[in-house]
């Protein structure tokens, strides 16, 4: 794979993007009426799909349970056919319990928990097709979700990927790019407060860059932030329009 | 406003399965098609088609893979490469074949662009089933290059140039205006007279066709995965580096240096032996390559024999040195082919080859190439003449690259011919200037003088009225770009010291083509008899240069220096305007100093009082400038600064350059007062740039020299008795001043040449990619370094430059305005200069080759007196020895054995024969062994040879020595005894006692005496150079018969 060329002398990426394009985005809220809350969420080729229940009593053990705001629950897989081969994926393995741990963190710091004490929120996340920033479409997917169920938040959370190719940025990495060596940044914004709820960032970048980078992330979560914003009027509007009938 | 599509790729998983891959792909209509007829807005930035083109030609996928030598022509012009057939040749060529694409396309003086054809929306085609990816690939393009006809609105027709026969038949008619035609069609059609381009595609063609229908044994294992290597280096058991090839041995011993320190093998200290052409395993010289060791028993030791002869296999019974690391290629992770110069083997092997279809083994120039198969039709044609060829590929199956040939050079043997092959074979392109370049230069004509801008006189320093500016330069040197002038402040309490260099960045703008071709060249080359400048000659000889009695712009740095101790208190930087009042040469100014009262130029025209007072004044300058420079000098001599005296030979041209003479160069103390001023000027400018941009400075360090290096020079000089301390570079220099035969001045000399050889070079670097320890320069013993003085012969310069007025311009208003070149940019840079540097000191030293091979050629060794010379011997093979012949600056290998297996031995008077025997090898020494006796040759012995032509048909040509008499010659014995020591010692030591009695003799004696001295050892003791002088110039005497030499060498070769 070596030689895969991020960012062409003209300045398209291997899809065909320019450096701060996103992918196409789509989304519908409500996919199942059995949860209270669900989303689907299409961000190019990753495809995830996002349930909440709660906010409930805590289930299992009470000692989980906090006196003065709901427990948040996440948990996130991935569907053996979400990449090119096949694999089985067990639930708890290193990679999965980690993403529900940094989902979980996020939805922390966006969700006002202190409304539901002693109570607990539930968040399933599945990735359906895998292609690079499934982090960001599980949170965009999960946030439709909350929304759909009813739950207040601070903010919408909008979260991208950025990387760093030819001394560019590029917003919302796709595999390949992702895969192609260079750095993958994750961040999870509250773009009216601009507070960052969650960045994280795994591979080595000078500092200089840093600022360029995080830049590039905020502006890409920005955009995110105004499709979500569509999408849940659309769907007020449709829900509305049945409810009348 | 983008469509999304989906584009399936089937992939090979890192397991070896086959996955199916789904990529996004993003369509819109806005692709920008660099094109100047564009009619449609396009966003164009950039690069631009010329709009006054005939076509546009669009290569198809295949035509971009195998003939993109033939679209590197740059007579072709308005190409437009799609992006389809880009990806395929990088796919199926690799990157090396991409990045050169990539360089076309960046390449201003190329008139071609990339179209992202996939990208856009209605060129896009998706591929059909059943459809195969070569026809598909055909598709894209022919699609292509129909919508860059309709985007441009029909104004200009647009050819697509295939190798796909059904293509043609089923497109061509499809759409008026989009033809498609066979590229030797189009060739024949659209470029008639570009003979060069119709060739090239004959020999890839012939050689792509004859690809196809090959065997199938092997003879080289194959190499291993790419992948596989990686994680072999990574682990250590593959040891990653450069092949070297031995050039004496190229069949059989090759040598890999590995890169980097990632090797975990710290037994491995040395080189790894590569013996035979199976374990080479098809990798050629310069090849990046992946090396596997083999067992400890399989080792092998290097051979320490001098290889006589070209292709003589002499293995088994040579005596070898210890075992050291042997190893096998495994893989090659990057190949460096460039184009090969050879001669077609002679018309008897010829014939027995022929049997074998059309193709030929041809002989590279280069010993360490193998040889390269090509095929062709003119072998007979062109048995005499050099060809360039370039290298296709090497497939395991077969025991030769193979190749094709490029373009015919002349006939072997010519000046021109032997130029352009040692040009060609150190990849030096020198084509001249194009009109285009030179239309971006100011004028300076009769017509039209060229006059200082008001403008810029207001924004510099004017320094015409207040300076006296002088500069010496080589006698006939043009391209003066160092100007010195030095005075005292008003008070007479400091001085100011100023040195002026040309301002060529005034000129020669950022990103302008004088500026890219200068980049690419990134040094003036000088040759024996020729020079190929770096920027055109109206620059480089006229209004760059700081000639005399003109104003010019110039870029200075100056000191204020306290008159007593010379301590630095202020320097300014800046661009200044100057006006050189003198423009001395070496010889004038130091006859000057001496007093001897010579005429200068500049002051024949004036009356005689102002004469002497002009005189005085000059006298004055030179003799204050002379006192600080041996205050520096001494500065750095306490630091360790090192004097290795190179061995430099000028060959003295008559009117029809022929070679009347070959000179050694002949140091005078004034050369070492400019260049240390030089050498101050960088050092000041080197700690100003690494101030101000500690990331990306461009900077020069020369790094400490290995201690194993040092070894023959130890034990060389422990032969004489003398101990050279290697540890320190002060310690080094004042060792190898210690080490002074008053017998003999050659010795120091020698050792000194040894200690140079054990040396690395000194580098160029950029200082963000170098921890601050190793800025160091070893050889001038100062901490940061980098060339300033010289823009007009050097691209480093010009950088400095540029960085010193971004520094300048940064510090007044405090932020970096300007985007400087990262450090990565710099760094790559600074490789392409040190490798260019490294050519063209190569060039330099074969062209000097040539020319001692022209000299002797027509000479008859056995009756020529010229052809007989003193040669000292500096180092001891097996077999025999090297020397050293100062006369002519030459060394050579000298054999006391010939084929035979007869040694060499000595008669009465010491005359030499052939004679049956044995020979003894020593350290320091090697004795012959015969019936008539033994005899001992010792290192540093002074014998007699004869020099002989030795003609080679394919290779570049050598002079042999033939070992005449063990007894210096006879010339040199009767005038070499009194010989008083080394120039430049003799000035070094007046310099540093003076420095160590600064303190204790008073200030007025001091000048008077040095002078004095100076005078004395001068002019009454004749030193070596002198005597060289003399020696060479009897050898003129006898030429000058038939014709009077002109005695202006036409050449400078200038130092600093």
């Amino acid at each position: 794979m070596a030689g895969l060329e991020l960012l062409s002398d003209q300045g398209y990426r291997l899809d065909g993007r320019k450096a701060s394009e996103l992918r196409k985005v789509q989304a519908r809220m409500g996919v199942f009426g059995q949860a209270d809350g669900s989303a689907y969420m299409e961000q190019g080729n990753t495809k995830a799909l996002a349930v909440v229940y709660g906010p409930h009593e805590v289930r299992g053990s009470r000692s989980k349970s906090l006196h003065d705001r709901a427990v948040i629950n996440c948990q996130y897989s991935m569907a053996t056919f979400s990449t090119a081969e096949r694999k089985r994926r067990p639930h708890g393995d290193r990679k999965s319990s980690e993403m529900s741990l940094h989902l979980k963190q996020t939805f922390e710091a966006a969700v006002l928990t202190q409304l539901y004490p002693r109570s607990q929120i539930d968040i399933y996340v599945k990735i359906l097709q895998s292609d690079g920033g499934n982090y960001s479409a599980c949170v965009n997917a999960a946030t439709l979700a909350l929304v759909d169920a009813g739950i207040p938040m601070r903010d919408y959370v909008c979260a991208c990927t950025a990387g760093f190719a030819e001394g560019t940025a590029l917003a919302d990495l796709c595999h390949a790019e992702e895969t192609g060596g260079g750095t993958a940044l994750s961040l999870a914004l509250l773009p009216r407060s601009q507070s960052i709820a969650l960045v994280q960032m795994d591979a080595r970048l000078h500092q200089d860059h840093l600022d360029t980078l995080m830049e590039a992330a905020m502006e890409a979560c920005k955009g995110l932030s105004k499709v979500l914003d569509s999408v849940v009027r659309q769907h007020l509007q449709e829900v509305s329009v049945l409810s009348r009938d | 406003e983008m469509i999304k599509t989906e584009k399936v790729l089937h992939l090979k998983s890192s397991r070896g399965r086959k996955v199916r891959v789904v990529r996004e792909l993003y369509l819109r209509e806005q692709v920008a098609c660099g094109s100047a007829l564009c009619q449609a807005g396009c966003e164009n930035d950039g690069k631009l088609l010329s709009g006054d083109v005939t076509h546009y030609v669009v290569p198809d996928a295949g035509v971009v893979r195998d003939f993109l030598e033939i679209l590197e022509f740059r007579e072709l012009c308005g190409i437009v490469f799609t992006q389809t057939a880009c990806q395929a040749a990088q796919h199926a060529r690799g990157r090396r074949h991409y990045n050169r694409l990539r360089g076309l396309l960046k390449d201003p003086r190329h008139d071609c662009v990339l179209f992202a054809n996939e990208f856009q929306q209605y060129s896009y085609c998706p591929r059909e089933k059943g459809e195969t990816q070569e026809q598909w690939h055909t598709r894209c393009v022919y699609h292509a290059a129909v919508w860059y006809y309709n985007h441009l609105a029909g104004l200009t027709p647009v050819v697509m140039i295939t190798e796909d026969q059904n293509t043609i038949k089923t497109c061509s008619s499809l759409n008026s205006g989009v033809y498609v035609i066979s590229t030797n069609e189009y060739l024949e059609s659209f470029w008639p007279d570009l003979q060069a381009a119709r060739e090239l595609y004959a020999s890839i063609a012939q050689t792509l066709q004859e690809r196809e229908s090959e065997g199938v044994e092997k003879e080289y294992p194959e190499h291993l995965p790419a992948d596989v290597l990686e994680a072999g280096i990574k682990s250590g058991r593959y040891i990653q580096g450069m092949l070297n090839v031995n050039k004496h041995r190229a069949q059989n011993e090759a040598f890999v240096r590995f890169e980097g320190s990632t090797n975990k093998n710290t037994e491995l200290n040395s080189d790894v032996l590569i013996s035979g052409m199976k374990h080479r395993n098809r990798a050629i010289q310069g090849d990046s390559v992946a090396v596997e060791l083999l067992p400890r028993s399989e080792w092998k030791g290097r051979t320490t024999a001098l290889a006589a002869g070209q292709g003589e296999e002499r293995a088994g019974e040579d005596a070898q040195s210890q075992l050291m690391p042997t190893g096998r290629v495994v893989g090659i992770l990057q190949r460096n082919w460039r184009d090969y110069v050879v001669t077609f083997p002679p018309r008897e092997e010829l014939q027995s080859q022929s049997r074998n279809s059309q193709k030929i083994l041809v002989i590279p120039w280069d010993y360490r190439i193998p040889k390269i198969r090509i095929s062709t039709q003119q072998a007979e044609t062109l048995q005499d003449h050099r060809v360039i060829v370039r290298v296709d590929s090497w497939e395991s199956t077969s025991l030769y690259p193979s190749g094709h040939s490029v373009r015919v050079l002349g006939k072997a043997g010519e000046l021109e011919t032997e130029i352009q092959t040692i040009l060609l074979e150190n990849s030096i392109h020198v084509a001249p200037f194009s009109e285009a370049q030179l239309r971006e230069m100011s004028l300076n004509s009769k017509e039209h003088p060229w006059q200082v801008d008001p403008a810029e006189v207001s924004s510099r320093r004017d320094l015409r009225d207040t300076h006296l500016v002088f500069s010496i330069d080589p006698l006939g040197c043009e391209d003066v770009d160092d100007t010195l002038s030095i005075r005292t402040l008003p008070g007479g309490k400091h001085l100011e010291l100023g040195v002026h260099i040309a301002d060529v960045t005034h000129f020669v703008k950022e990103g302008s083509l004088t500026d890219l071709e200068a980049r690419s060249r990134a040094t003036t080359y000088y040759l024996a008899d020729r020079r190929y400048d770096m920027l055109p000659a109206v620059l480089s000889a006229d209004l760059c240069s700081l000639l005399r009695r003109v104003d010019r712009y110039a870029m200075s740095v100056l000191w204020e220096l306290d008159a007593e101790s010379l301590a630095v208190c202020n320097v300014w930087y800046g661009r200044t305007l100057i006006h050189s009042s003198y423009q001395l040469h070496y010889e004038l100014a130091q006859s000057l100093l001496n007093g001897e009262g010579p005429e200068v130029p500049e002051l024949a025209q004036l009356e005689s009082s102002e004469q002497d007072r002009k005189l005085a004044e000059l006298l004055h300058a030179l003799e204050t400038l002379t006192r600080v420079a041996r205050h520096l000098r001494a500065q750095r001599d306490w630091g360790g600064a090192l004097e290795l005296e190179g061995v430099e030979v000028r060959a003295q041209l008559d009117k029809d350059k022929n070679i009347v003479a070959l000179v050694p160069k002949e140091p005078l103390e004034v050369h070492e007062t400019v260049a240390e001023c030089m050498i101050y000027a960088n050092h000041w400018v080197a700690r100003k740039i690494q101030e101000r941009f500690p990331h990306q400075a461009l900077l020069r360090h020369h790094p400490p020299p290995k201690q194993e290096f040092f070894n023959q020079l130890i034990d060389s000089a422990k032969s004489r008795g003398f101990t050279i301390d290697t540890r320190s570079n002060k310690a080094l220099a004042d060792s190898l001043d210690q080490a002074m035969d008053p017998q003999d001045p050659l010795v120091n000399r020698l050792l000194r040449m040894m200690a140079t050889q054990a040396m690395s070079n000194a580098l160029y670097f950029s200082t963000g990619s170098c921890p601050e320890e190793e800025y160091y320069h070893y050889g001038l013993a100062l901490d940061r370094y980098t060339h300033f003085t010289s823009p007009i012969r050097r691209y480093a310069d010009i950088i400095v430059h540029r960085l010193l007025m971004a520094a300048l311009q940064s510090e007044k208003e405090d932020c970096l305005h300007k985007t400087l070149a990262s450090n990565k940019e710099l760094e790559e840079m600074a490789q392409q200069i040190n490798n260019k540097n490294r050519a063209a000191q190569h060039i330099q030293k074969q062209s000097i080759e040539l020319f001692q091979y022209l000299y002797f050629r027509d000479k008859d060794p056995l009756t020529d007196e010229r052809c007989v010379a003193d040669a000292i011997i500096y180092t001891i093979r097996a077999n025999g020895m090297l020397v050293f012949i100062p006369q002519y600056s030459l060394k050579g290998a000298v054999y006391l054995k010939n084929r035979e297996g007869q040694v060499v031995s000595i008669e009465d008077e010491g005359r030499c024969t052939w004679q049956a025997g044995t020979l003894q090898r020593h350290p320091d020494r090697i004795s012959t062994c015969t019936t008539a006796g033994t005899h001992i040759f010792h290192l540093f012995d002074h014998v007699t040879v004869r020099i002989s032509v030795e003609p080679s048909r394919c290779h570049a040509n050598s002079l042999s020595l033939e070992l005449i008499s063990n007894r210096p010659h006879a010339a040199a014995r009767s005038e070499s005894r009194p010989t008083g020591r080394g120039h430049s010692e003799l000035v070094q030591e007046v310099v540093r006692r003076e420095e160590a009695s600064q303190q204790a003799v008073q200030e007025k004696k001091r000048p008077k005496l040095s002078r004095e001295d100076r005078e004395f050892r001068q002019s009454k003791k004749p030193n070596l150079y002198s005597l060289l002088q003399e020696i060479s110039e009897l050898a003129l005497l006898d030429s000058s018969v038939c014709h009077v030499p002109s005695s202006e060498p036409q050449t400078c070769i200038t130092s600093s």
